[in-house]
């Protein structure tokens, strides 16, 4: 009885680092920008997409361009590497300031020629090239993790400086904004699915197998990586956030964003950071779902990103230990009724408990209602 | 130090100013008034280059700091640089942060460090009732405290220049000119004040300079004691 116990609450912790990670970066946009981020789940999805092309060619498994897919699709993947071999050049050369009144134009088209030729290049030598690297799985996870969250947050930056920005300084009801997030979440699924098609990509097994024995309850390594790494990233939030000069100024863009630049803060770069934070933790969390659940496909950031949405706002949402605990509050409760009743049920009554608790508590576990004073 | 010539900014397709000039020397206190949407806040907000959605868009002239037009320059770098800061109207205290978070997040692009500690004993001097309050939640003060942590912040930023818009607003009588007995002692030591504000007479008792702007335009300017002899403004904005 009591293994039965430990081992569903082993299994409700590594599915609550999941939710928890997600919420995270709901509560972190929300917390900032007011805006309800539905892009955010397929972002998640994104990730592991990211997550499953960075390990299979650091293994070698891949070509740069997958061979016989339409030009389209090679276009695309060509104009991927080349787009991170211009970034790179760009960081490289730094931008000199422009004298005022006269446009410089030989730094953008520089990196035009850069972008287009390594794409034409990558276009034309890239189905034969292979990187040719050993098979040490444990380095292929430790270099994917880290190029999988910075690439996946360039995804959710992007969205943020082409969909919402825009809006955001013709200042646009908020309803727009939350409008645009699901558009810009359906364009990341469909987009997914004309580029890579229906088939569903299976994830490479890169930790060892190993099974650890928690007073007879089992939990494999993959497992106990997942929720390590879901409390060290709140962690780490929790201190940028509370303890930081930015983390403060995040706080502050929340209460009035209209201040913040007088304080000498560049409110763009406040914004950027905390999309940053926010996806990164999605890739994250798409990387360690695609180790556990090894099937990918175009649509599974929709069912998850929900999930972690409604537990962020049980718990709070602009409350990042609200958004934590809810994550796991909704991983324990669909175990917990999963295991009592039946699987079938699982949503239909772990929802219906969340509903009691937000009418109990409307601001959500953690959350305060806002004063303001005239 | 800071001039501005000929401005006429737009809000969409609404001209808000049309064709403003006027100067501020350092260590001045100049004063802008004028009735309600006579573009007194809107010229602030140029000044301090406030982006959009808030900001006005600058369609013709100039505003020079230094001799060095800030129109391509954006707010932050405004503060950063050039030590020239807004406290807006209506406050925009940061309400969920405590008073000392909202002090030292005002510190942010500070290059001089060395003089935080200085600047933080000042403004408790001159604000004794914020450091009896420094680990309170910032909306949990009342107007007048929220007014003085307004200030405050703009010094702890570094200030050199501040543009105050409507510093009276909401406080009592007695508030008021304590607010403004510390503004002056700032005056005093060297700091150059560009106020905007709604009591006509406060205002000219207050500064050396002023300008009396209507609709967008302004239509008198001189030494605070001249204005408050002129028989216009006398009529327009000091009740005869």
């Amino acid at each position: 009885m009591l293994e039965t116990v430990i081992q569903q609450a082993l299994n409700a912790l590594q599915l609550g680092s999941y939710y928890s990670l997600i919420a995270l970066g709901y509560c972190l946009v929300y917390g900032v920008l007011l805006l309800i981020n539905f892009a955010h789940g397929d972002i998640f999805m994104v990730g592991a997409y990211i997550a499953f092309f960075a390990a299979t060619y650091i293994m070698g498994q891949h070509a740069l361009i997958p061979p016989n897919s339409p030009i389209m699709v090679k276009l695309v993947f060509a104009g991927f590497f080349a787009l991170i071999v211009t970034a790179a050049v760009s960081f490289a050369i730094k931008k000199k300031p422009q004298a005022p009144g006269r446009k410089n134009y030989s730094y953008p088209a520089i990196l035009g020629g850069i972008f287009i030729t390594v794409t034409a290049a990558i276009y034309y030598w890239g189905q034969g090239m292979k990187l040719e690297t050993g098979a040490d799985k444990i380095l292929v996870f430790a270099v994917t993790m880290p190029l999988t969250m910075i690439l996946t947050s360039v995804v959710g930056v992007f969205i943020e400086r082409v969909a919402y920005k825009p809006l955001r300084l013709k200042g646009a009801n908020r309803l727009y904004v939350v409008i645009t997030a699901l558009m810009m979440g359906i364009i990341l699924e469909y987009g997914n699915l004309s580029l890579l098609g229906t088939s569903r990509l299976s994830y490479p097994t890169l930790l060892p197998r190993v099974v650890f024995d928690v007073a007879g309850a089992k939990i494999s390594i993959t497992k106990l990586t997942a929720i390590a790494a879901s409390f060290l990233m709140f962690a780490l939030l929790q201190w940028i956030v509370t303890r930081t000069k930015l983390g403060m100024a995040m706080r502050a863009v929340s209460y009035d964003k209209f201040a913040v630049p007088l304080m000498g803060i560049p409110l763009d770069a406040v914004i950027v950071f905390t999309f940053f934070l926010g996806s990164s933790m999605a890739g994250m969390a798409g990387m360690l779902y695609a180790m556990n659940f090894p099937v990918l496909d175009p649509f599974m950031g929709a069912l998850v990103g929900w999930k972690a949405f409604v537990a962020a706002v049980v718990g709070g949402i602009g409350d990042i230990r609200g958004a934590f605990v809810g994550g796991f509050l909704l991983a324990f409760l669909e175990v917990i009724v999963a295991a009592v009743f039946s699987s079938e049920l699982r949503d239909l009554i772990s929802f219906t408990i969340l509903l009691g608790i937000l009418t109990w508590k409307p601001t959500g576990l953690f959350g305060k209602p806002k004063t303001t004073k005239i | 130090m800071l001039s501005v010539t000929n401005l006429k900014v737009k809000y969409g397709n609404i001209e808000a100013l049309h064709g403003v000039s006027f100067t501020v020397n350092k260590g001045e206190i100049v004063t802008l008034i004028g009735a309600n949407g006579a573009g007194k806040t809107t010229t602030l907000l140029s000044i301090a280059r406030l982006g959009p959605p808030e900001g006005p868009k600058v369609i013709q002239g100039d505003i020079a700091f230094d001799g060095a037009s800030l129109l391509n320059m954006p707010a932050h770098l405004v503060v950063a640089n050039l030590h020239m800061v807004l406290v807006p109207e209506g406050r925009h205290i940061f309400g969920n942060l405590s008073v000392m978070d909202n002090l030292t997040l005002a510190t942010y692009a500070r290059k001089d460090k060395e003089n935080l500690p200085r600047d933080l004993d000042f403004v408790f001097e001159l604000f004794p009732r914020l450091g009896e309050r420094r680990k309170q939640r910032a909306e949990s003060l009342s107007g007048g405290e929220q007014q003085m942590l307004a200030v405050s912040r703009a010094l702890m930023s570094g200030a050199e220049f501040i543009l105050l818009d409507e510093p009276s607003m909401g406080l009592a009588p007695l508030l008021m000119y304590d607010m403004f007995r510390s503004l002056k002692r700032l005056n005093q030591q060297g700091m150059t004040i560009l106020l905007v504000e709604q009591n006509a007479r406060l205002a000219l008792d207050f500064a050396h300079r002023g300008y009396v702007l209507d609709t967008g335009r302004i239509v008198a300017e001189g030494p605070c004691d001249e204005l408050r002899d002129n028989p216009e403004v006398k009529k327009a904005y000091l009740g005869g």
